[in-house]
C-alpha cells in the first residue's frame, strides 16, 4: 500500500513539474546561456526525450538513489538532502521534545482545575498556540529577543565566532548531539541558543495540540470507574493523575505528537527561511522559488516517506493499547 | 519529603544548565573581533552556486571575484584599465593581435606558478567549456604562449578584447593543476585562484569564509580584512536587524523602506554609487496593435517618469537617456520621451486608435515589488487614454516561457526586465536584446530591423580599434531604438548596500555590478 501512495506521489509530482511553464534546461544552462547552450543541455539532462521516458528514466535512477541534480546548487539532491535534512530533523525533534514536557503537564493541570482560571488560561494559550501563525510568531520573536533584548541570536545554526573556530563537530549531522559527545560544550552552548527561538516557533503549534489533547483525554479518563476506586483507596491525587490516569491518557496523545511531526515538518518551511536555518524547509523554499523542480521533487519523496513512516509508528501505538483491536 | 528533596535537587539542576546555556547570551550581536580581523556579508542569496570558474555566472560572482583575478579591471570612470594579473597590453593596429605580459610573482593558491601556459590554459577552458559566459571569447581565434610571462590572443574581429579580459564572469586564471580534476572536483566546494582571499571552509548554500592568502602578490601593507564571511540571510527583515545591530557589516538588497527608515541612522550607512544595471521595458511588436510605431511611441509618452523614479523608487534609481545607462560609453544625452499624455493621445488618434479601445496585458516578475508599483502606475495613466490593461505578476521563468511562446498572439505585449553587462560594452545590450533572433531568446520585443543589426554588428566589430567611432554607432543604434519605441527605459539601477558605519573605502565598480572587491575595505 505505501509502495502505491510513495509510486502515486512520484508520478503526480513529476507531472506538476513538468506542467509548471518552465525551462529546466534554460536554468541549468545559466541566466543568460546562449540558445545553443540551452539546447545542450537539454540533452544532458534528458529533457529531449520523451515525457514516458523521461519519468522512466527517474523511476530508475530514484531505485538507485538517485534523485538527479538540483538546478539551483548544481548539487546531487541526494547529496544536498544529506546536508541539510539532520538540521531540520534536529531542530523538529527538539520542538517535539518542548511540545511534551509543556504541552502534557499543561493538559493535565488544565483536567485537574477544569474550568478554573488556570484551565481557561491553559486553554486560551492552547487555541492561540495552534491559531498564530508560525512566521508572525517568529518575527515578533527575532524583534523582542533579538533587536529589542539583544538576547539571543537572530537566526542561523551557530555564530560566525563558533564557525571561525573551524572545528564544528559532524558526526551525526545533529549539532547538539555532536557537540556534547565530542565535549564541545562551548559550540553546545552556541548552537542550543540559537535554536531556542525556531524551536519555540515550530513548538507552540504541537504544545496546544498536545495539551487539548492531554486535557480531553484525562477527564474522560477521570471519570472513569478505576479512578474513583483508586480515589476511594486512598491514593495520592498525584499518583493517580501523574501514573494511572496519564499512563492511559498517553496513546491518543501519542498519536497526536506523531501525526503532528509531519505537520511540524511542514512548518519548518516558512519557519527556516526567517530564521536562516540551514535546514531542509530553507532548501525547498529556495528551490520552489528557483521551481528547481529535481529538488522539489526530492524533498517531496523524502516528506511522503516521512509522513508514511509516521502513519505507521502512530497505527503501532494504537496497536500497543490492549484496549484497541486493530 | 524524598520527592521533595528530588524537586529541590532538579529544580537546581534545571537552573544551572539554563544559565550555562542561556550564559553567554547578554551582547549577543557585539562583534569581539578586533577592528579588521573579521567583515561580515549578510547576503540576499546564497554565496556561491556554481564553484567552476569557468561556468560560474550568476551569484557568486561576488565572491568568486575575490577568489579568483582576471588580467585587467575595467575603471569606468577614467575609462582605463587597472593591471591585475597581466601588467600591460598592446595590440596590432588591426586590432586582431593582443599581446599581454604577464606579473612575474604570482601564484595560485596551491603554489602552482602562474604563467603564460597556465593564463593560456584558463582561457582555452573558460572559452571551450561553452557554458556559463564563454559566449565572451566568441573573437577569439587563437591563443599562443609567446615566452613565460607572455601571451598572444589573436582575434577572428577586432573585438575589445580588454573589456573582455576584464570580465567578471568567465574570465578568471586558474591554476592548471587544480582545474585538471574537473567540474565536479570544484563543485565540492574548492577554488583554484590567484586572489587576495582563499577558501577556508564552507555550508553550502548558506556560508563561506574566506581568509586571506598569505602569499597574496598585492600583499598586505595596509589595512585589509583578514578574514571575509558572506553568510545567506535571506530574511529582509533580519538583514536590516543585522546591520542595525552591528552583528553584519555589509548587507545587500534591502527593501526601499528600509534604506528611507535607516537613513538616518548614526551606525550605518546607505552606500549609493551609480550602476550599470538598468530596467527596461518591452512592446510585443509582433502583434496589433504594438506593431505600429505610433501607438508605441503614444504608449511611451504615457509613462510616468519621474514618478516611477519619485514614488517607486524612492530616489533610489535615476531617470535614463535610453538602452546604455549614463556613465557608460555610448548612452545618449538625453531621452527621447517625456510623459506628456496630450502628445500619447494625439500619436493614438493619427494611428487609428483616438479613443485607446484595446487591451494590454503587461507582465511583471512576482515579488518585485518595484515593478509591481511601476506596472499599477503605468496602468492608471494608460486607462486615460482608453487603454484596457491586465496586470499579471508572475515568477521569472513562467514570464520568460509566456514571452518565448512561439505564437505572438499568445505572449505579453509589455514586459520589463533588468539588465547589466558581462563584458562592459554596449553590445552586451544591443546584441541580445535588441538584434534580429531567429529564435527567441532575450529579444523579448521581437523588434527585427536589418539595418540596425548591420549597425549593431559594425560597432561590435570598431570597437576594439576605434572607441569613438563604435561609440557614434552605439549612439545610433540607441537613437534607432527609442525612435521606434521598441521599449520604455524604465531606470538606471543604482548599487545600494547598507554599511557599518565604520567600514571605510567601501565601493562597487559600476562595471562589475553586483561584485564586491573585499581587499579594498577595511575598517577604522
Amino acid at each position: 500500500m505505501s509502495l502505491i501512495v510513495l509510486m502515486g506521489v512520484v508520478f503526480i509530482t513529476f507531472v506538476i513539474t513538468r506542467v509548471v511553464p518552465s525551462d529546466p534546461a534554460a536554468k541549468w544552462a545559466g541566466a543568460r546561456a546562449t540558445p545553443q547552450q540551452v539546447a545542450a543541455a537539454r540533452i544532458e539532462l534528458g529533457l529531449d526525450k520523451p515525457y514516458p521516458e523521461q519519468f522512466a528514466n527517474y523511476v530508475t535512477n530514484l531505485v538507485q538513489g538517485n534523485l538527479g541534480y538540483s538546478l539551483r546548487t548544481r548539487n546531487p539532491v541526494m547529496n544536498d538532502l544529506k546536508v541539510f535534512i539532520p538540521a531540520t530533523v534536529e531542530l523538529v525533534l527538539m520542538a517535539t521534545l518542548l511540545a511534551l514536557v509543556i504541552g502534557i503537564p499543561l493538559g493535565i493541570y488544565s483536567a485537574k482545575h477544569k474550568n478554573r482560571i488556570f484551565d481557561h488560561v491553559s486553554r486560551f494559550f492552547s487555541i492561540g498556540a495552534v491559531s498564530l501563525p508560525g512566521f508572525w510568531i517568529a518575527l515578533a520573536l527575532q524583534l523582542v529577543f533579538y533587536s529589542y533584548l539583544d538576547f539571543l541570536p537572530l537566526g542561523g545554526r551557530v555564530s560566525i565566532e563558533t564557525s571561525l573556530m573551524g572545528n564544528i563537530p559532524n558526526i551525526t549531522g545533529f549539532l547538539l548531539f555532536d557537540s556534547l559527545i565530542t565535549g564541545n560544550l562551548v559550540i553546545f552552548q552556541d548552537a542550543f541558543r540559537h535554536m531556542i527561538l525556531p524551536m519555540i516557533t515550530i513548538a507552540l503549534y504541537p504544545i496546544g495540540l498536545v495539551a487539548r489533547m492531554t486535557r480531553s483525554a484525562m477527564l474522560e479518563i477521570l471519570g472513569e470507574d478505576y479512578i474513583t476506586a483508586e480515589r476511594s483507596y486512598g491514593l495520592s491525587e498525584r499518583l493517580i493523575l501523574w501514573v494511572y490516569a496519564l499512563k492511559n491518557s498517553l496513546g491518543p496523545t501519542s498519536t497526536v505528537v506523531t501525526l503532528s511531526i509531519g505537520y511540524t515538518l511542514m512548518s519548518t518551511f516558512l519557519v527556516e527561511s526567517i530564521f536562516n536555518w540551514p535546514g531542509i524547509g530553507k532548501y525547498v523554499s529556495n528551490s520552489i522559488i528557483a521551481l528547481d523542480y529535481p529538488a522539489i521533487m526530492g524533498v517531496t519523496i523524502f516528506s511522503a516517506l516521512c509522513y508514511m513512516a509516521l502513519n505507521l509508528i502512530a497505527d503501532l501505538i494504537i496497536s500497543l493499547d490492549p484496549r484497541v483491536r486493530l | 519529603m524524598l520527592l521533595g528533596k528530588k524537586r529541590i535537587a532538579l529544580l537546581l539542576a534545571f537552573v544551572l544548565v539554563l544559565s550555562t546555556v542561556l550564559g553567554g547570551c547578554a551582547g549577543n550581536s557585539s562583534q569581539s573581533s578586533a577592528k579588521n580581523d573579521l567583515l561580515f556579508m549578510g547576503s540576499y542569496t546564497a554565496p556561491v552556486i556554481d564553484w567552476d570558474p569557468s561556468i560560474c555566472y550568476s551569484v557568486e560572482s561576488l565572491v568568486m571575484n575575490n577568489f579568483y583575478e582576471t588580467l585587467l579591471r575595467y575603471e569606468p570612470s577614467t575609462d582605463s584599465f587597472t593591471p591585475i594579473l597581466a601588467t600591460d597590453y598592446t595590440k596590432s593596429e588591426d586590432g586582431l593581435t593582443w599581446t599581454f605580459n604577464l606579473r612575474h610573482d604570482v601564484k595560485f593558491h596551491d603554489g602552482t606558478v602562474m604563467d603564460a601556459a597556465a593564463v593560456k590554459y584558463s582561457l582555452d577552458r573558460n572559452k571551450d567549456m561553452n557554458k556559463g559566459a564563454s559566449f565572451i571569447w566568441a573573437p577569439v581565434n587563437e591563443i599562443k604562449v609567446v615566452d613565460e610571462d607572455t601571451i598572444d590572443i589573436t582575434l577572428k574581429y577586432p573585438a575589445a578584447l580588454d573589456l573582455i579580459a576584464a570580465c567578471g564572469y568567465s574570465a578568471f586564471i586558474m591554476s592548471p593543476t587544480l582545474a585538471e580534476q574537473g567540474t565536479d572536483w570544484f563543485q565540492l566546494g574548492n577554488e583554484a585562484g590567484t586572489g587576495p582571499y582563499k577558501l577556508e571552509s564552507q555550508v553550502p548554500g548558506d556560508q563561506l569564509i574566506m581568509t586571506q592568502n598569505e602569499e597574496y602578490w598585492g600583499g598586505w601593507d595596509g589595512k585589509h580584512f583578514k578574514k571575509v564571511v558572506v553568510k545567506n540571510v535571506g530574511e529582509n527583515a533580519s538583514r536590516r536587524q543585522m546591520v542595525e545591530n552591528g552583528e553584519a557589516d555589509i548587507v545587500n538588497s534591502l527593501q526601499v523602506e528600509d534604506l528611507i527608515a535607516l537613513k538616518d541612522n548614526p551606525n550605518v550607512t546607505v552606500y549609493t554609487s551609480s550602476s550599470y544595471a538598468n530596467t527596461i521595458g518591452f512592446f510585443n511588436t509582433k502583434v496589433k496593435p504594438f506593431d505600429n510605431k505610433l501607438v508605441r511611441q503614444a504608449l511611451a509618452y504615457a509613462f510616468p517618469y519621474d514618478d516611477v523614479i519619485k514614488y517607486v523608487a524612492q530616489g533610489y534609481a535615476t531617470r535614463p537617456t535610453g538602452v546604455i545607462p549614463q556613465g557608460m560609453w555610448g548612452a545618449l544625452d538625453k531621452p527621447l520621451y517625456e510623459y506628456d499624455l496630450e502628445k500619447a493621445k494625439a500619436l493614438l488618434t493619427e494611428a487609428g486608435y483616438p479613443d485607446g479601445g484595446f487591451d494590454m496585458l503587461i507582465t511583471y516578475i512576482s515579488g518585485v515589488e518595484d515593478r509591481k508599483k511601476t506596472a499599477e502606475l503605468y496602468k492608471s495613466e494608460l486607462e486615460k487614454l482608453g487603454v484596457k490593461v491586465e496586470l499579471r505578476g508572475m515568477p521569472w521563468d513562467q514570464m520568460w516561457e509566456l514571452a518565448k511562446s512561439p505564437n505572438p498572439e499568445d505572449r505579453q505585449d509589455y514586459l520589463s526586465i533588468a539588465w547589466w553587462p558581462d563584458v562592459v560594452t554596449p553590445a552586451s545590450w544591443f546584441q541580445s536584446l535588441y538584434h534580429s533572433e531567429k529564435d527567441v531568446f532575450f529579444n523579448l520585443g521581437y523588434y527585427s530591423n536589418p539595418k540596425l543589426d548591420t549597425i549593431i554588428e559594425e560597432a561590435d566589430k570598431a570597437s576594439g580599434i576605434d572607441r569613438a567611432k563604435a561609440t557614434e554607432l552605439y549612439k545610433e543604434a540607441g537613437t534607432i531604438v527609442a525612435d521606434e519605441a521598441v521599449s520604455i527605459f524604465v531606470t538606471d539601477g543604482k548599487s545600494i548596500y547598507t554599511i557599518n558605519k565604520s567600514l571605510k573605502n567601501f565601493s562597487e565598480n559600476p562595471a562589475y555590478p553586483y561584485i564586491l572587491f573585499f581587499y579594498d575595505f577595511y575598517k577604522e
